[in-house]
């Protein structure tokens, strides 16, 4: 059954592996220059210097080509995979067989479907695993002079590409394991899918619109509560050195003495404890006279920044919680996948 | 007598619809068996309750002995050509080989070998592109090559040109031949049976109509003609199966053992085809199935 496995697998294996040298050409190609990029802005820092070259470097990173787009396209790959491997590895193992009747062949041999069922989803959902983690790894090994640059503590260039640590939404979920729970998941979830709907091609676009909603749903409400998040108040001069100010928000966009925290939500409140949506009037720059400083004025009112978060330490308990929910949830969708054809409803 | 297949009470239900209700049957061992019946009689769906791929609502069904594929040995033991004899279009001949000997541990690569080479196919070519009585010689190939101890067929000639038909048929009883083992083999139309079998079973509606050598049936099967009679006025040990009526006269088909004495009628032999017709009709009309062997005459 190993070797039917591999037979019948042969076609779309052959296809991820072309996908993964084509990426492994582009990060080779562009991955060395990167990391001499790094060496060069880093190497005369020390200390408290070091925070402000890693911020030039990647302030400078996110206007040179075509690195912003190669780290884009990574972590938009990293995460596309197993909605990919869903669709096309998942969806179709069990419903091209019932759709091309086939399955009367293959569940007639001297082997039970149940057996049929177990290689299929190991081999498959091992392949998909490694797939997925191939490019996780890929990816971190190119994009590590940034990770790295980050890692130094300054805080990152708003609203360019590289605005995110580890803990970041996108980022969180290409890095690490959480790619294996992933990859696991969107493989059961597309041949669960397939074995429900029993038609390859709406059990495809079913699976891609769950698996796209859990990707959108697990950052938004469900990993920032995974661990209590941390709760602090800011006021007094670290207030003024929250960056998005000056775009006029009153979100914070890091935590002070807190590198590489998740923010999971920020906003300003008042002496009185009470949330302020706006910036006050009288602390509004104008632009006839010398501006007052928002920061500042605001500071004087008593105004502080309220800012829930995930600490950077928490990276790796977040990583296995959310791996783990993951690979349960593949668990449970591959003994549907059992339960169903063991139903034995053709 | 040792059975093929034997099925009582069997049913299996689809939401609510019984695709085969209350179904039962004994198919005697080592013979060529034809299933036949119209379409929506059951047929397919008690050919995968056979092999295992369905699994009865209610009753049961054991086949060579044993519950329908309940494990590998079993599995080995049957033989399977679904309708339209799906194959992997994306495989190559000798991948399907390959494959049936990976999946079955009693696979015969000779057999598997001379059959392919016999039919003249390329083993490179992939199944998607094969005709449709290649496909089918294929499928059989697959079938035949695991040795198993019974054979069954669902329909696999009711998509094949006349030319396919009758060499996929030919294939059969040469293995049957050479293999000797038990064949079903289902369709809708007689005509494909006719040449292959020795035992018939016609069901209608998931009841066996009749069940029978082919040699016993024609022999107790007759066509009477003579003038117009009802048919209650028949002897209690012939059975009406079919009846028509003109003006004057009457025509009977009767299942007897006896021979018919009555000088009024005209007694003509039946073929396999007016057989089997007459039996499938009998579902527009239920009453006749339920007339009583025995009647008073008056």
């Amino acid at each position: 059954m190993i070797r039917f496995t591999w037979l019948q697998f042969r076609m779309q294996a052959t296809v991820a592996l072309a996908v993964l040298f084509a990426f492994a050409v582009v990060l080779v190609l562009t991955g060395p220059h990167l990391a001499s990029l790094y060496a060069s802005a880093i190497t005369s820092c020390h200390g408290g210097t070091c925070a402000n070259a890693a911020n030039t470097f990647l302030s400078r990173l996110t206007t040179t080509s075509p690195y912003p787009t190669v780290y884009v396209l990574g972590i938009g790959l990293v995460l596309a995979t197993p909605a990919i491997i869903g669709i096309f590895w998942g969806a179709p193992l069990i419903a091209r067989e019932l759709e091309n009747r086939t399955f009367a062949l293959a569940w007639t041999q001297s082997i039970t479907r149940t057996r049929w069922l177990a290689v299929k989803l190991t081999l498959t959902g091992l392949a998909a695993m490694a797939v997925t983690g191939a490019f996780s790894l890929m990816q971190a090994w190119w994009a590590e002079p940034i990770s790295k640059a980050i890692g130094l503590g300054g805080p990152y260039p708003v609203g360019s590409v590289i605005d995110q640590g580890r803990l970041g939404e996108f980022i969180f979920a290409t890095s690490g394991v959480a790619p294996l729970g992933y990859a696991a998941f969107g493989f059961a979830l597309g041949t669960a899918t397939g074995a429900l709907i029993r038609r390859t091609v709406p059990a495809m676009a079913v699976t891609l619109a769950i698996i796209v909603a859990v990707q959108v749903a697990i950052p938004l409400w469900v990993r920032p509560h995974l661990i209590p998040p941390d709760r602090t108040v800011v006021s007094g001069p670290s207030f003024f050195a929250l960056a998005s100010m000056s775009v006029g928000t009153l979100a914070a966009s890091s935590v002070p003495g807190q590198p590489e925290a998740w923010i999971v939500s920020s906003g300003a409140i008042n002496a009185a404890g009470l949330p302020v949506s706006t910036i006050p009037a009288a602390c509004l720059p104008s632009s006839l006279a010398k501006a007052p400083d928002p920061g500042r004025c605001m500071a004087s009112r008593g105004i502080r920044e309220a800012i829930t978060y995930q600490p950077a330490s928490r990276y790796w308990p977040l990583q296995w919680i959310e791996t783990g929910i993951f690979l349960a949830l593949a668990l449970a969708l591959a003994g549907l996948c059992f339960w169903r054809l063991g139903r034995r409803r053709t | 007598m040792s059975f093929t297949m034997e099925a009582s009470g069997l049913g299996k239900q689809y939401g609510h619809r019984w695709a085969l209700r209350d179904c039962t049957l004994a198919i005697p061992a080592g013979r060529v068996v034809g299933l036949v019946g119209p379409n929506g009689a059951g047929k397919t769906t008690l050919l995968h309750l056979a092999v295992g791929l369905l699994a009865p609502t209610s009753g049961s069904i054991s086949v060579l002995g044993a519950n329908p594929g309940d494990g590998p040995a079993q599995l080995g033991r049957v033989g399977f050509v679904a309708q339209d004899t799906p194959v992997y279009a994306r495989l190559s001949v000798s991948q399907h080989l390959r494959m049936g000997a990976w999946l079955n541990p009693s696979w015969d690569q000779v057999i598997a070998e001379t059959r392919i080479e016999q039919l003249g196919l390329n083993l490179r070519q992939r199944a998607g592109t094969l005709s449709g009585g290649q496909r089918a010689q294929l499928a059989l190939t697959l079938a035949i090559a695991k040795r198993p101890a019974c054979l069954i067929l669902d329909e696999p000639v009711a998509s094949l040109d006349p030319l396919a038909r009758r060499e996929f048929l030919r294939s059969l009883m040469e293995i049957v031949a050479a293999q000797g083992i038990s064949v079903v083999l289902s369709s809708h139309l007689i005509a494909d049976l006719e040449r292959v079998c020795d035992y018939l079973v016609v069901l209608v509606a998931s009841r066996v109509q009749v069940a029978g050598e082919v040699g016993e049936l024609l022999s107790t099967h007759h066509r009477l003609s003579g003038p117009r009679r009802e048919a209650s006025s028949l002897p209690a040990n012939q059975e009406v199966i079919e009846e028509s009526h003109t003006d004057k006269q009457s025509t009977f088909l009767v299942r007897t053992t006896d021979p018919v004495l009555d000088p009024a009628w005209t007694v003509r032999r039946v073929t396999l085809d007016d057989l089997v017709i007459a039996y499938m009709s009998l579902q527009a009309a239920p009453e006749r199935a339920y007339r009583p062997r025995l009647r008073v005459m008056s």
